[in-house]
């Protein structure tokens, strides 16, 4: 069965083809830009995509003859589903997390930090799936971090598919050197509590350390993108932005997981990444 | 004898695991408080002077009666600064 928030991001998500006025919220947007109020959203990429949400109404798509198709998708997935998460009281943040023992254990860290190629790896050991990229949290249960399922399909660099067997599937898109790859033990589609966000940082050797109360609320802040997205769209005052952090400090276990950029230690990090969430579970 | 006692209207605090985080109003500016220096921000209730926060301080910490002095007045300082605190 899913939740009021599944349900509310479905309807929400919504989306039709048709004309976008770029002028709509205010000055004319350019190419590469976006616009965030309280209830509307809209985007203008550099292709030339366009985008218009507003609460209730769902989304507008409108493609110039000139962009790429393949891209639609891309946007719609990432920053126009994080927009509508926001303004509709979820809190999106670029993570991946695979489901064990009925809880969500996620990765964070910026592009290119291995969020995904951990995902998958973890899922040949047996882990499946629960969101890639993006993890959607539902703070609606004032005691609770509940995780909304992933919306998108796991993806890979070649060098991730090589790196962990993963299998690959079609090409995500013209000019994108990423395969859309099978999640390897299948992936979860029910919401669940989270139980970690962990932090994946570069250094010498491979170690997960908790994180104190004060490191926590500091770290709230790291996703810069999604916690400005979501800040702007709560039309937050300092004090409630600081009542956010401390919430999701006070509530969000969260670890700093080091391992070395070095393929040929790979795989004992992730083998470390495992005993970690199983050692969670027997806590 | 001068109480010392919170500016609220100044900041907002929050309690995360034994840590004190502070965030001034006016530039959100963050001051985190752990140790003796939260317990010493727990005991500022209003109506206690310093030589009462040291008193306090004593019965939980086994330091000497003139590091504990010396531990409030520098944080009664920096506090004071800050905005967060007055002695009236």
């Amino acid at each position: 069965m899913k939740s009021a928030a599944q349900l509310l991001m479905e309807r929400e998500t919504r989306v039709r083809h048709g004309p976008v006025d770029l002028d709509r919220l205010g000055g004319r947007l350019e190419p590469g830009h976006s616009h965030l109020e309280a209830d509307s959203y809209l985007l203008h990429t550099a292709d030339g995509l366009r985008y218009f949400y507003r609460k209730g109404e769902g989304i507008t798509i409108c493609r110039d003859s000139a962009a790429d198709a393949s891209e639609e998708q891309l946007w719609l997935n990432g920053s126009v589903y994080s927009a509508v998460a926001c303004i509709n009281g979820l809190v999106p943040i670029h993570a991946s997390a695979v489901a064990h023992d009925g809880k969500a254990f996620a990765f964070t860290g910026p592009s290119g930090s291995g969020k995904s190629t951990l995902i998958a790896a973890l899922g040949q050991l047996g882990l499946p799936m629960f969101c890639d990229d993006t993890l959607v949290l539902d703070l609606g249960d004032p005691d609770v971090v509940t995780c909304l399922p992933g919306h998108k399909r796991l993806k890979l660099t070649p060098e991730a598919l090589e790196l962990t067997g993963a299998r690959a599937e079609e090409p995500v898109g013209t000019g994108i050197d990423k395969f859309y790859a099978e999640a390897p033990a299948g992936d979860v589609m029910t919401p669940l509590p989270l139980a970690e966000l962990i932090f994946l940082e570069e250094g010498t050797q491979p170690a997960i350390e908790r994180l104190s109360g004060g490191e926590r609320f500091l770290r709230t802040q790291d996703d810069h993108y999604t916690a400005h997205l979501f800040a702007v769209a709560r039309q937050f005052d300092r004090a409630e932005q600081f009542a956010h952090r401390a919430r999701l400090a006070r509530q969000i276990a969260m670890a700093r997981f080091v391992r070395p950029w070095d393929r040929a230690r790979f795989h004992g990090g992730v083998a470390l990444a495992r005993r970690h969430v199983t050692a969670v579970e027997q806590q | 004898m001068n109480a010392v006692h919170k500016l609220t209207g100044n900041f907002t605090e929050a309690d995360i695991d034994e840590e004190i985080i502070i965030m001034r109003l006016d530039n959100g500016e963050l001051l985190s408080l752990v140790d003796s220096a939260a317990a010493i921000w727990r005991l500022i209730d209003g109506r206690r002077d310093r030589a009462a926060l040291v008193a306090a301080l004593k019965a939980e910490y086994a330091a000497d009666d003139e590091q504990i002095a010396q531990d409030v007045g520098d944080l009664l300082y920096q506090l004071k600064e800050a905005g967060l605190l007055a002695e009236e």
